[in-house]
């Protein structure tokens, strides 16, 4: 019989508000220095597409990336990572819940998270979420604790209390509270393989710095590459309208359109004691002259 | 993560009309172009999306619109099971290390052999927010005042576990109460005769008098308390929540999300088979389908 084995990969709805967006400009690929990584705002360049006849759905699986050409305008390599949005905090608190002791979570509080991301952290809406670590002593090497993540199972508003221990002892355990400003979060693997079972014993310490990121979509990365010519430029000079002008020597290139795509001088070297021709020449002429309008030169 | 490659010609961007208003004459009498013009783009990619005339066109707003260049992306999001977990023995190193090495960190070392339980362990952590007054009730005495309300006695132990536990009032003044939950009781005896300056057992809370939390539950129904504030000073990996047992997961598993079972909607239990069950077991089979579903599939007839 079926063992419920399933996986899927769906068209992703993430709103923008999600969505953390980098990117890159290299002019060419020998850059020697360091590439920098600038940001973006997603609002601004990131559109879901709707679901027709019906603007307030979103499609699903279709975004457009809109590029401000006053940044992408210049030919080169533009390296964009489009990424699920992260949130970097702090560990507030470590324990385990008062009444399920082998149940081991994170807490976060949520005043130190901005105010327009603490909604996250309502109960149950931290689920899939992603923990990476940063080490606790940073600046020593890579600040971010590599290969390490975890996976949030639940996230609750919880409040630290004390449970009776006997001998005038108590132990700290959490116990959902929704008007608590604490989030009792857990995770999974707090488990290692079984090929190394003491490999990971811990899912995070107290103060220390975590980033939080969502799992709603798949991490994108475009390589675009802006170029001068494609195929439709290149029939311009093939197939395109042109014109010689016999007087000056300008030859015109233009585009379907009939504008004026690229200008040329075309003249003669030659010797100048024997007059002898030594070279034809086509100079492209970078100051366009107007005058050489198609339609105006073919309106006659 | 996908890796896309595209391939954009900025000529689908590029400004190539020449606007008659850019037109001037020099003076050898030739119609040249007034690259200083505000209405000559042509060979550039302007910034925000201009017409043939050179105008900006703009939005119903009046505004300017941003010239962009589109890629449309197929976003997906992938889902997968995560096996079933369970767990193992931990059988610890004989050779129990004194110190930590230098720079220990749990993460990198993970369980290191020979590691006792306390190298695991982080001092006590400090950590405070705010919530709601549902823990003034537990530190009330009996007594009411004249307008019926309940009188808070500084040092009352209200714990139903007195020996081990202080339940109570540790300050109180017009604006606010301070009581603790889960106290020692000698620290906070100790604490009332000044010895110690501060009770680092148990939940401290401050409720405020005079200040009032509007918000809603989960109902959606309106709510209010006081405004309470806690702190705790016994936080972190310690004793009461950290052990060495591990959980593993067995690779057999994985991708399994639950051990195979037999579902039935319903059961019912037939006590003792007597004479009439082989017949009555037929009576319920009208198609071969039935045969797989009754008794799991193995119907003796």
């Amino acid at each position: 019989m079926a063992t419920g084995n399933y996986g899927t990969i769906r068209p992703a709805d993430v709103s923008v508000d999600d969505v953390e967006i980098l990117y890159s400009y290299t002019p060419n690929r020998e850059l020697i220095t360091s590439v920098e990584l600038q940001s973006l705002d997603p609002a601004e360049v990131l559109i879901p597409a709707t679901t027709p006849n019906n603007i307030n759905e979103v499609l699903g699986g279709l975004y457009t990336l809109k590029l401000p050409t006053s940044v992408f305008g210049s030919k080169g390599f533009y390296s964009i990572i489009i990424r699920p949005k992260e949130i970097r905090t702090t560990i507030q608190d470590c324990g385990v819940l008062i009444d399920n002791q082998d149940v081991k979570g994170l807490a976060f509080d949520i005043n130190q998270i901005p105010a327009e991301l603490q909604n996250r952290f309502e109960n149950g809406n931290l689920v899939g979420y992603r923990i990476e670590y940063l080490k606790e002593v940073t600046g020593t090497g890579q600040d971010k604790i590599q290969n390490l993540f975890r996976i949030i199972t639940s996230n609750n508003r919880a409040l630290p209390i004390t449970q009776n221990q006997g001998n005038g002892s108590a132990s700290q355990a959490y116990t959902f509270n929704d008007n608590s400003t604490s989030v009792f979060c857990t995770l999974t693997p707090s488990s290692a393989p079984s090929i190394k079972p003491n490999a990971v014993p811990f899912i995070g310490n107290p103060q220390q710095n975590v980033i939080i990121t969502n799992t709603f979509f798949n991490p994108v990365m475009l390589e675009i590459e802006m170029v001068e010519y494609d195929d439709e430029s290149l029939a311009y000079a093939l197939y395109s309208n042109q014109t010689k002008s016999l007087d000056d020597g300008i030859y015109t290139i233009y585009n379907f359109g009939n504008q004026i795509y690229k200008q040329y001088n075309l003249f003669e070297v030659k010797d100048q004691f024997s007059g002898k021709p030594l070279y034809e020449v086509r100079e492209q002429k970078f100051t366009i002259d107007p005058t050489k309008d198609f339609d105006d030169i073919t309106n006659f | 993560m996908e890796y896309i490659r595209k391939k954009i010609s900025l000529e689908n961007y590029t400004i190539r009309s020449i606007p008659k208003s850019v037109l001037i004459t020099n003076s050898e009498g030739k119609i040249i172009i007034d690259e200083d013009n505000p209405k000559y783009f042509y060979g550039k990619v302007p910034d925000y999306k201009v017409d043939t005339k050179g105008d900006y066109i703009l939005n119903s707003f009046g505004q300017k619109i941003l010239n962009t260049i589109n890629v449309d992306l197929h976003i997906t999001q992938d889902i997968d099971d995560m096996g079933i977990f369970t767990d193992r023995a931990f059988v610890p190193s004989d050779t129990i290390l004194p110190s930590p090495p230098p720079n220990f960190n749990s993460f990198s070392y993970g369980r290191l052999a020979g590691a006792p339980l306390n190298f695991y362990m982080t001092g006590n952590n400090t950590l405070s927010g705010n919530t709601d007054d549902e823990y003034l009730n537990r530190v009330k005495s009996y007594r009411v005042d004249d307008n019926g309300n309940p009188i808070y006695v500084p040092y009352l132990n209200t714990s139903d576990d007195s020996n081990n536990t202080f339940n109570g009032v540790i300050g109180e003044n017009v604006k606010k109460i301070t009581y603790k939950i889960g106290a020692n009781p000698i620290e906070v005896s100790e604490y009332e005769q000044n010895i110690i300056t501060e009770i680092k057992s148990g939940i401290e809370f401050t409720t405020y008098k005079k200040e009032f939390i509007q918000t809603i539950d989960e109902y959606g129904d309106n709510i209010s308390f006081y405004k309470t504030d806690f702190m705790s000073n016994s936080g972190g990996w310690n004793i009461n929540n950290v052990s060495l047992n591990a959980i593993i997961k067995k690779e057999e598993y994985l991708g399994v999300v639950f051990k195979p079972e037999v579902k039935s909607v319903v059961f019912i239990n037939r006590g003792v088979a007597d004479i009439f069950e082989r017949h009555a077991i037929l009576s319920e089979l009208k198609t071969t389908n039935d045969i797989d579903t009754n008794r799991g599939g193995k119907v003796r007839i």
